[in-house]
């Protein structure tokens, strides 16, 4: 069986492959190739008039194979297959080319071997589609269930999107308590509210979405198995300890004799064992901290059976068909002497910094101290020219300047302000400016030679070479020195249960900033907020909104279509050897007995198509779809046929 | 035909919010003002900080839009009136500009172009070179079908004469139609500042300056001249200077805000040069380099390791010599001294600044609008594509200037936040 009237349909792809390769010239080199019915170039194929043209000769050339040379498949293989199945033609008789990676790019300074190669790789793949069948997607069920980890600002955001569609949503928040890292933030920008006051929006939404929203605090995911559709997940309920209602939480707050370090102030206050980060935090029972708790029984005699200090943990199952990654962030930590980080006593970060204005009143003290002059150190653990954190952080000019405003209003403190540029970005450039109206000074660092802190009695000394005045050293006596800290990426173990890729800068990958900017690589996982990149609230409840935006697309149509290209076993060549069964890392090839003969049988819905088993085959009784021995071997005899001048 | 959402502005975020709507399943009426869809983004060359073609984005967006079965695309259309009669209620009026062409017959044949006699400037290119009379707006329009500008026209009736499926109307008359939809999305981006107002940087007056959306028509693949020339003599241009922040951060222009953009379209095209114009030297003079977003530090960082000069400094003035050349000064920052450099050409980054006359349109309720006349969001924080009024949603540059995955970002969000919304008022989607 061959296809014998193949389209062939070359892209200029704007001068980003015609500047290199004679895309003329491939026309003309295939268009007498054997089978090929027709060769054309355009400037754009995938545009509207490209597309049309392709949909034209199907219908009217009667074409049983089409063949595109254009940019890399990634991009545009399922803009080219929705062409066939528009024109009649089934979409898997298609071979996408990537002459513009592959040979354009790859050989910008070789012009003639750039086309010549690109000759070779476009008859290979009209070899290939002589010998390509029609194949009919896998049709997966959609049911409208989903899992989000992470109950910040993104996770809550997204969760609600859905509910309120009446979608399943599974929400899953490592602490006890949601909120993430918003809830621990002064001002919000650009609206100016508290950061428990945008949770405490958000929570009252949730209370009224209950019946939709499964939220699990203290949870963890244990393990993933499944695909698109179909994922399987189990997860960990860690004791509360705190398991009713009791109106007496707050005298058992008060009896617990145990102190410890407060995570939620960044360790500047102390909580007890049993505790609520904050007043109104959610869900309203408080927890128990058991690494802290000596299980004296105080709060058991205040609260009696609303505590069981033997709660043990809980594991569920749950079913899922879209994962939504909401993990977030975490706050630099500066190196040990960073700018005096930890050797000063008043040297804190910006996190700190905006919890200490959170839990101060009157006036602003630190360590029994008042703070009346505060420098702000920029780009800490952000931008580095050697280091992991090469990228900006992107919220922590407006975020500093917005602080340094807030605290300059209630506490009349004097700032100073220690930058590289100012990235007050768009609207934000108003905090900017009245910062500046308001006294704020701002000096200018080199990375070459960053400011220095020492310490001259009860004052720390900022010293900078200020390249506003031109290289003046300048040196700022002040009362509390703030490092402006970036985001740095959590490197959680349920990114690699399920092989998500990372960015060079260590944040989760999306398969195309414009293009799909919330999906991953991984079929039916998205990412919201600020694991994908530093972001701000704004940036992360748009880019959480986008991921349910997604997700809906799937749910509400209840299905979606997966590429057939999965393995097949032909029953007369096996011999029932049992390789692929121990090849098979999906455990998706069982042997069976037929008429007495033991054979391979492949489990449609979890293979993943590798081709692990068709290699490994003795006999090649198996093949993958789509890619099967025929095919590459007519794809590589094309290849090493000579191109004549 | 009834529709459940109309999207008013056929840009990158008006297209991503109708295909997410329609691939959830709801019947939308994007309505755009310009003859063709595809917006701003259609005219770039090359995006940051990926460097792909901006054509290879759009134009399949484009394609995906026109080919969808749940999306009706209305193009040189204009939305006149809007009245909310309740929730989920909205009736519009739109007008549909005469195109004196019939849409339906005409092939895109282009004998109509090449058989008239009138050249005007052509929009798309900023005026670099001219087009017809009687055109198709530019190559990958879509549709990709001719008007008439019949302000220019002689009516000498060759297009007409030319057409070979007598698709060339005259008699075409504006005419008003009236929908009814359940929801508004507006996505009608942004204005580019006009350069002109910036009068100490001679833009208008000097033939080499130019502004950075033209330097993109000659960087684009499809570019009017196939080579980066100026435009007083059509020399290569070896030096060529930046001066960003034009119409941004300027409050001589009562604009004080930034603009998100242009230090990066700006390394952009300064990267770009290094193909197109391997020999050229490149200054960029800038307040402060914001590459803020995904990859853009690291972006900005090859920019400065292939040897792009970066000075710190706001450009005072620009003086043009008489061979053309332009000299630029400046106190620059970095070294304390004053700078008179010259240069064959100086390229103006200019701002986006709002466009929001659709709010005229709401006649009984009103759009808020920010300080700067940006449509304002109204719950930024948690929920950034809501308006002040129910049912109304913004998405992309028409609520303040942003890049390309910041707006895809927010057309999604629009979309879901609005098909909440349809579910609210009872439009729930028909699953098939």
């Amino acid at each position: 069986m061959v296809n014998d009237k193949i389209g062939v349909y070359v892209c200029h792809c704007g001068g980003n492959i015609s500047d290199v390769v004679d895309v003329y010239k491939v026309v003309k080199a295939v268009q007498n190739f054997p089978n090929v019915a027709v060769a054309k170039e355009f400037m754009f194929m995938c545009s509207d008039q490209g597309q049309q043209m392709i949909e034209d000769d199907i219908k009217e050339l009667g074409l049983n194979g089409v063949v595109v040379a254009s940019c890399s498949p990634h991009l545009h293989e399922t803009t080219f297959r929705k062409v066939l199945a528009r024109a009649g033609l089934n979409p898997f008789l298609f071979e996408h080319i990537n002459i513009r990676e592959h040979a354009a790019w790859a050989h910008k300074h070789d012009p003639e071997g750039a086309t010549e190669k690109a000759i070779r790789l476009v008859r290979s793949g009209i070899a290939k589609v002589s010998k390509a069948r029609a194949l009919e997607s896998i049709r997966i069920d959609m049911p409208p269930q989903i899992l989000i980890i992470g109950a910040g600002i993104a996770g809550i955001r997204s969760a609600l999107d859905l509910a309120k569609l009446g979608i399943e949503v599974h929400l899953v928040e490592q602490l006890p308590f949601v909120g993430g890292r918003i809830a621990q933030g002064y001002g919000a920008y650009p609206s100016g509210k508290i950061g428990t006051e945008l949770i405490d929006e958000l929570v009252e939404e949730l209370k009224k979405e209950k019946s939709n929203i499964h939220l699990y605090t203290n949870a963890e995911v244990v393990s993933i198995e499944g695909f698109i559709g179909n994922f399987e997940v189990e997860i960990q309920i860690n004791p509360r300890y705190v398991v009713k209602e009791c109106d007496k939480f707050d005298e058992a707050i008060e009896k617990c004799p145990i102190e410890v370090l407060d995570e939620f102030n960044y360790g500047m206050t102390k909580r007890k064992a049993i505790y609520y980060p904050y007043p109104n935090a959610y869900p309203e029972l408080p927890a128990i901290d058991m690494n802290a708790c000596n299980k004296c029984g105080e709060c058991v005699n205040v609260c009696g059976d609303a505590i069981d200090l033997d709660q043990k943990p809980e594991r569920k199952k749950i079913k899922a068909s879209i994962i939504t990654f909401a993990t977030g962030f975490d706050p630099y930590e500066p190196k040990e002497g960073e700018y005096g980080y930890k050797q000063f006593d008043n040297v804190v970060t910006l996190p700190q910094f905006e919890r200490l204005l959170a839990l101060s009143n009157g006036k602003l003290e630190y360590k029994g101290k008042e703070i009346k002059d505060v420098a702000f150190i920029y780009c800490v653990g952000s931008r580095e020219r050697e280091g992991e954190h090469k990228y900006c952080s992107r919220y922590c000019c407006t975020a500093t300047i917005n602080a340094a405003l807030a605290a300059n209003q209630k506490f009349g403190v004097r700032t100073f302000h220690v930058y590289r540029d100012i990235r007050t970005y768009g609207k934000y450039e108003t905090y900017y400016e009245e910062a500046s109206k308001n006294g704020a000074v701002f000096l200018k660092f080199s990375p070459d030679e960053p400011p220095e802190i020492t310490q001259s009695g009860d004052k720390l000394i900022v010293k900078v070479k200020d390249q506003l005045t031109f290289g003046e050293e300048i040196e700022i006596p002040v009362d509390m020195v703030v490092l402006s800290v970036g985001m740095v990426p959590r490197k959680t173990e349920v990114v690699s249960m399920l092989r998500v890729p990372y960015s060079m800068d260590g944040f989760l990958q999306e398969v195309h900033p414009k293009l799909r900017p919330v999906e991953t690589a991984i079929g039916g996982v998205l990412i919201a907020g600020a694991c994908q990149a530093p972001k701000d609230t704004v940036e992360a409840t748009a880019s959480a909104s986008a991921t349910a935006a997604k997700a809906s697309t799937y749910l509400l149509r209840g299905y979606t279509e997966l590429d057939p290209f999965i393995v097949e076993v032909d029953a007369e060549k096996c011999t029932g050897c049992g390789d692929c069964v121990e090849e098979c890392m999906f455990g998706s090839i069982e042997l069976k007995d037929v008429n007495g003969e033991k054979k391979a049988f492949v489990i449609e819905a979890t293979c993943r198509g590798c081709g692990a088993c068709a290699g490994i085959c003795p006999e090649e009784a198996i093949n993958l779809r789509g890619y099967t021995y025929d095919q590459l071997r007519a794809q590589i005899d094309a290849m090493l046929e000579e191109v004549e001048e | 035909m009834s529709y459940d959402v109309m999207v008013i502005g056929g840009g990158i975020a008006g297209m991503e919010a109708s295909l997410t709507l329609a691939d959830a399943g709801y019947q939308v009426l994007l309505v755009e003002k310009s003859p063709s869809i595809g917006g701003k983004m259609i005219e770039l060359s090359k995006v940051f900080p990926t460097l792909d073609c901006a054509g290879c984005i759009t134009t399949p967006k484009m394609a995906a839009t026109a080919n969808h079965p749940n999306i009706t695309i209305m193009t040189y259309c204009e939305v006149q009136e809007i009245y909310k009669e309740g929730e989920g209620k909205f009736r519009v009026k739109i007008l549909k500009k005469p195109r004196y062409v019939k849409v339906d017959d005409c092939i895109g044949c282009q004998r109509c172009e090449i058989a008239c006699p009138i050249f005007v400037p052509k929009e798309y290119e900023y005026g670099l070179i001219g087009r017809k009379v009687a055109y198709i707006p530019f190559e990958m329009a879509s549709p990709r079908k001719a008007l008439i500008d019949l302000d220019n026209c002689v009516m000498c009736g060759r297009c007409e004469r030319a057409c070979p499926t007598d698709a060339i109307d005259f008699l075409q008359q504006p005419e008003v139609v009236e929908e009814e939809v359940k929801a508004v999305i507006i996505a009608t981006g942004f204005k580019p500042f006009d350069a002109c107002l910036k009068k100490e940087y001679g833009y208008g007056r000097y033939k080499n300056v130019i502004h950075a959306l033209e330097m993109e028509r000659l960087l684009a693949p499809s570019r009017p001249y196939n080579w980066v020339l100026r435009p007083s003599d059509g020399k290569v241009p070896d030096r060529i200077a930046y001066v960003l922040c034009v119409g941004s951060r300027d409050k001589s222009l009562d604009f004080p805000i930034c603009s998100r953009v242009c230090c990066m379209y700006s390394t952009k095209q300064a990267i770009l040069f290094t193909s197109a114009l391997p020999l050229a030297d490149v200054t960029i003079y800038y307040m402060d380099i914001r590459a803020f977003g995904k990859g853009f530090e690291e972006f900005y960082n090859m920019a400065e390791d292939m040897g792009i000069r970066f000075v710190k400094g706001k450009v005072a003035k620009i003086t043009e010599k008489e061979d053309g050349n332009l000299v630029v000064r400046v106190e620059n920052i970095d070294d304390g001294t004053i700078e008179e450099e010259e240069y064959d050409m100086v390229v103006l980054s200019i701002g986006l600044t709002p466009n929001s006359e659709v709010v005229k349109a709401f006649k009984n309720v009103e759009i808020e609008l920010d300080p700067f006349g940006f449509i304002k969001p109204v719950s930024e924080n948690t929920n950034p594509v809501l308006t002040n009024v129910k049912g109304v949603f913004v998405a992309g540059c028409a609520a303040g200037p942003k890049d390309i995955p910041d707006s895809v970002a927010e057309a999604n969000a629009a979309a879901i936040q609005c098909i909440d919304y349809l579910y609210e008022v009872g439009a729930k989607v028909v699953v098939r």
